[in-house]
């Protein structure tokens, strides 16, 4: 797997930094780090799929408001213990997604993107028009059963989850199955061509980035302890997702938690002065300048610095 | 002898033009074939449908008996044939060891993730091949043309398949790639490999074959030991006009 030891150096400090970071900065801080946190689980998840093997989703929500949905539903409408409700809304996001999805992964580039978000509002439209009564239609739920209290315990448990997510799939994407579906997102038909059926891969791909969306979808909700569709299903929160992964670095895992931890941050403070869609302006700000400059995003611009320090300091 | 791959009348048809017209060759296991002909013959065509990327008009392809069917073609790689490409195909950002690796993969995603990457086979494949090691770990996209045509043919080897179709192994090479192939060629034949291999260089082809198939517009015009096939009154005419 080719481990080193400033790997688990780094993780050891990372983990470092997250614990110490309440006796830090303050509560309100703290709640813009607990959205960081899940923005980066939702960005791991749309990394594991479409940073690997190029198949670019564009209705993620989709899959996190399966998770969303159906462990607010169990719990709230049925009673259901949230330590089951949790697992089974994991495994419901694996088959509502595989269902509906898989026959998507068959088409390529741009049509999977429409299709991806045609399902997005199409649950929008669902959640409204199939038993309101349980979904709360348009208005949503609110009341759903919280797990933490304050904004240390929130953020203790946001972080432990986007930690234990995290380094489970930088440790997956080590593996050969990491080589496997980078090769599918530089050239498919070789990876046919090589013995491997493609079909499997990016079904592995896809469940990879449905658990993770759905057990995110989960806990999120359960954070908030309210669901409004019209914020979850909406192409804003989509262009959040990804470009919080592009800005990063896409297929790093390192990438989607700088990309997520610097956009939520930049919105953050560009608040009072982006009240509305004007959003888009900075998405497609960064878009242009990644694209020009380094399409491989801030992780790649770390990395390339950090050699050029380090065959500097060797002359 | 075991048949290793046999063709019953094989057709492909593109709209109006026929590419494979009624094909019919078998190829014992451990010979190695040549399969020539013009621009155009049809040879690339044959090789796409024995690997199942073209599904043929009708007619059969079996492979050690083996009726291929409508397989994917990872599946008929497992059943043991694999090709290269005229242009070759190789994961441009992955290091050579990295290409390799994807080969020598199994098919099963329990075994990629809990196995390691077997680097001693991987090196040990580039090295066959005649890959440099201060090679193994840059990018395809740095190598030249007969290094790519090497990467490639590693990557087919690591599959396991016994069949190999290689096309157009010379084009693109200089004389000294041509000489460094050639000889690996000779090594895989002397391992039992059974080979199939096209190639507009009939004098590199002529040393590493027991005999030679021509086509033209996909039909087999002459077949034979490979002095009788260059000769042939329709084989020559086929090339005319043609630089060869
Ligand atoms: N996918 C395709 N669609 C339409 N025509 C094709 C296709 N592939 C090959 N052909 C045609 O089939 C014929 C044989 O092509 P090919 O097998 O590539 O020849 P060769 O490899 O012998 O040069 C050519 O006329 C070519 O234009
Ligand atoms: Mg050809």
């Amino acid at each position: 797997m080719g481990l080193r030891w400033y790997h688990f150096t780094a993780w050891g400090l990372f983990a470092i930094g997250l614990a110490l970071l309440p006796e830090i900065v303050s509560k309100g801080t703290l709640r813009t780090f607990i959205f960081a946190n899940y923005l980066v689980i939702f960005a791991i998840s749309w990394d594991l799929l479409s940073g690997r093997t190029g198949y670019i989703s564009f209705g993620h929500p989709f899959l996190i408001g399966i998770g969303a949905y159906t462990s607010a539903i169990l719990t709230k409408r049925f009673g259901i213990d949230v330590e089951l409700a949790i697992p089974i809304a994991v495994i419901v996001t694996m088959i509502g997604g595989l269902i509906v999805l898989l026959p998507a992964l068959r088409i390529r580039g741009s049509y999977f993107a429409l299709v991806t978000l045609a399902f997005m509002e199409l649950m929008y439209q669902l959640v409204q028009v199939i038993r309101p009564d349980l979904t709360g239609g348009t208005r949503g739920m609110s009341g759903i059963q919280t797990l933490t209290r304050g904004a240390v315990n929130g953020f203790y448990f946001s972080s432990f989850l986007m930690f234990v997510i995290a380094i489970s799939s930088w440790f997956l994407l080590r593996t050969r199955i990491g080589t496997a579906l980078t090769a599918i997102g530089l050239n498919e038909s070789a990876v046919e061509g090589s013995g491997l059926s493609v079909t499997k891969l990016k079904m592995f791909a896809f469940m990879a980035s449905a658990f993770v969306a759905g057990l995110g979808g989960a806990f999120y909700v359960h954070y908030l302890g309210s669901l409004a569709p019209r914020a979850l299903f909406d192409i804003n929160f989509v262009f959040t997702i990804i470009v919080a992964v592009l800005i990063g670095g896409a297929s790093t895992i390192i990438g989607p938690i700088i990309g997520a931890l610097f956009l939520t941050f930049l919105l953050e403070y560009l608040r009072p002065y982006l009240p509305g869609a004007e959003r888009y302006f900075i998405y497609g700000g960064i878009a242009l300048l990644l694209y020009m400059y380094q399409p491989k995003g801030i992780y790649a611009l770390i990395t390339s610095g950090w050699q050029m320090l380090q065959e500097k300091s060797v002359k | 002898m075991t048949l290793a791959l046999e063709i019953k009348n094989l057709v492909k048809t593109f709209g109006g033009l026929t590419a494979t017209d009624n094909l019919n060759f078998d190829i014992k296991e451990g010979r190695s074939v040549g399969l020539i002909g013009p621009n155009g013959a049809g040879k690339t065509t044959v090789f796409s449908q024995i690997m199942g990327e073209l599904q043929q008009t009708s007619g059969q392809i079996s492979l050690f008996g083996t009726d291929l069917g409508t397989l994917p073609t990872s599946k008929r790689i497992r059943l043991g044939v694999s090709r290269t490409y005229q242009i070759p195909r190789p994961f441009l950002e992955l290091s050579v060891v990295e290409n390799i690796r994807v080969g020598l993969m199994p098919n099963s995603i329990w075994s990629m993730i809990i196995k390691g990457p077997d680097h001693t086979k991987e090196e040990k494949l580039a090295l066959e091949v005649g890959l440099a090691e201060t090679d193994f770990e840059k990018p395809a996209s740095e190598l030249s043309m007969g290094d790519l045509r090497k990467l490639e043919l590693a990557r087919t080897i690591a599959t396991g398949a016994k069949v190999l179709l290689l096309d157009e192994v010379f084009a693109g090479l200089t004389t000294g790639e041509i000489a460094q192939i050639s000889s690996l060629i000779q090594d895989l034949r002397a391992k039992g490999f059974t080979l199939l291999i096209v190639s507009h260089d009939l004098p590199a082809l002529e040393p590493l074959i027991d005999h030679v198939i021509a086509i033209e517009r996909g039909r087999i015009i002459a077949t034979g030991n490979f002095k009788d096939v260059v000769n042939d009154e329709s084989v020559r005419a086929s090339y005319l006009g043609q630089a060869t």
